[in-house]
């Protein structure tokens, strides 16, 4: 990546810089997308620590409240503002392996090449996750998520494991994540601060403008989540 | 003494069940076959005094208490989600179980079958607060009584009842006497 600002800062005067750099900052991720991925943060914490203490009902609230925003995000991804929506960064592997060769040659605000794939294995990874604990039922078989009536035994006892194990398996691609946050900062890029202000001065000269989206169309994707995760969660009803 | 105790726990374990007749005689039953059992082991633990159990013999004893835990939790799964299908019929065979696994789990605990001896979840503070891991026991086997009844009896709404007391009582001693799984 290349800096369109001048790149700057003793320590001394970092209030002065903090103001300056604020200043040239450019917007690259709008409030949705950083309130979804900060309440992931808390809620997956809170998900394995509802698990680990035997707080079932919050395990199933955190759930919940984890599949709306997946939802929200997933419809964000079509609808949201530019640098949110998948068509705007996932690419096919000859792009990826192109970014990885040479990584000047991506001019663009948002997610890279590669980072799309650290996305969409997380927002999967989620996925699944919330989709197996629908089918589960916990040890004692005392509380059960709303679709465990609706698949065999069999399938239900599977997906108590798969879930299990899965976590695991998200916590490695989390760990990834902040690996590639470490690398990324070493290398001069504030990819958390970006996550935390929506704003960064590490943008490519050569990248589209920012391009936010209207209110009409983030009431939708939130009464679209909604209604899906209420359905579900009142038992799914009709079904 | 730990005779006593357990008697008096199943005594005011019937005393405290309030509620309509055919319950209460229900209630009476379940705690006096509970009392039983809990009698029986009570006293075979007298007569081997406090001796730990060989280790041999401990290790069997926690692999059938782990398979026969396993079962209890099996049942108890099917048995959920038979009742969120609306099919009372479906929950006798796991409420059967159930009922007839519980009287023995209370003689899966002697001296010697904890954490020092094999790997279990099982914590030390079964022995060390025996009384009170006992009264679980009385309490659970109870329950387990109590929800074959109703699984027999076929009205859905009780049997809903009968299994969500009886996985309170799994849950309770889970909770103090079971370490966390990772």
């Amino acid at each position: 990546m290349t800096a369109s600002a001048p790149k700057k800062t003793e320590p001394g005067d970092s209030a002065a810089a903090a103001v300056m750099e604020a200043a040239l900052a450019l917007p690259v991720w709008d409030l949705p997308v950083r309130l979804v991925h900060w309440s992931f943060v808390a809620l997956i914490a809170f998900s394995w620590w509802s698990a680990e203490y035997g707080e079932t009902q919050w395990h199933l609230r955190s759930g919940f409240t984890l599949m709306f925003l997946l939802l929200f995000r997933l419809l964000w991804g079509f609808l949201g503002s530019s640098t949110a929506r998948f068509g705007s960064f996932v690419r096919g592997p000859r792009r990826v392996l192109a970014y990885l060769r040479d990584p000047s040659g991506w001019h663009r605000a948002g997610h890279s090449p590669l980072g799309a794939l650290s996305v969409l294995a997380l927002l999967g990874l989620m996925g699944m996750q919330i989709g197996l604990g629908l089918l589960l039922s916990d040890e004692d078989g005392v509380i059960t998520g709303p679709l465990n009536r609706l698949v065999d035994f069999e399938t239900a006892e599977w997906a108590r494991g798969v879930h299990k194990l899965l976590f695991n398996v998200l916590l490695g691609f989390i760990a990834l994540h902040l690996a590639a946050i470490l690398f990324y900062r070493w290398r001069g890029n504030r990819l958390v601060r970006a996550m935390v202000t929506g704003r960064s001065d590490d943008i490519a000269a050569g990248a589209p403008a920012f391009a936010a989206a209207p209110r009409s169309r983030l009431l939708l994707c939130l009464a679209i989540a909604g209604g899906i995760t209420a359905w579900v969660a009142s038992g799914v009803p009709g079904l | 003494m730990r005779h006593a105790l357990l008697i008096a726990a199943a005594v005011s374990l019937a005393a405290c069940g309030g509620g309509e007749a055919d319950v209460n005689q229900t209630l009476a039953q379940a705690n006096a076959s509970g009392a039983q059992a809990s009698a029986t082991v009570a006293n075979a633990v007298l007569a081997e005094a406090d001796t730990p159990v060989e280790k041999t013999r401990a290790l069997e004893l926690m692999k059938e208490r782990h398979e026969g835990y396993e079962t209890i939790g099996k049942a108890m799964r099917a048995a959920k989600q038979a009742i969120d299908r609306g099919n009372a019929a479906a929950v006798k065979a796991p409420a059967d179980q159930i009922a007839a696994l519980a009287p023995q789990a209370i003689g899966w605990f002697p001296v010697g079958s904890g954490p020092d001896v094999g790997k279990t979840d099982a914590k030390a503070e079964i022995w060390q607060q025996r009384a009170e891991f006992d009264k679980g026991m009385t309490a659970f086997n109870a329950a387990a009584k109590l929800f074959q009844t109703a699984a027999a009896g076929g009205d859905l709404q009780a049997i809903k009842t009968a299994h969500a007391n009886l996985g309170k009582t799994c849950g309770s001693c889970h909770d103090r006497f079971r370490t966390k799984e990772d």
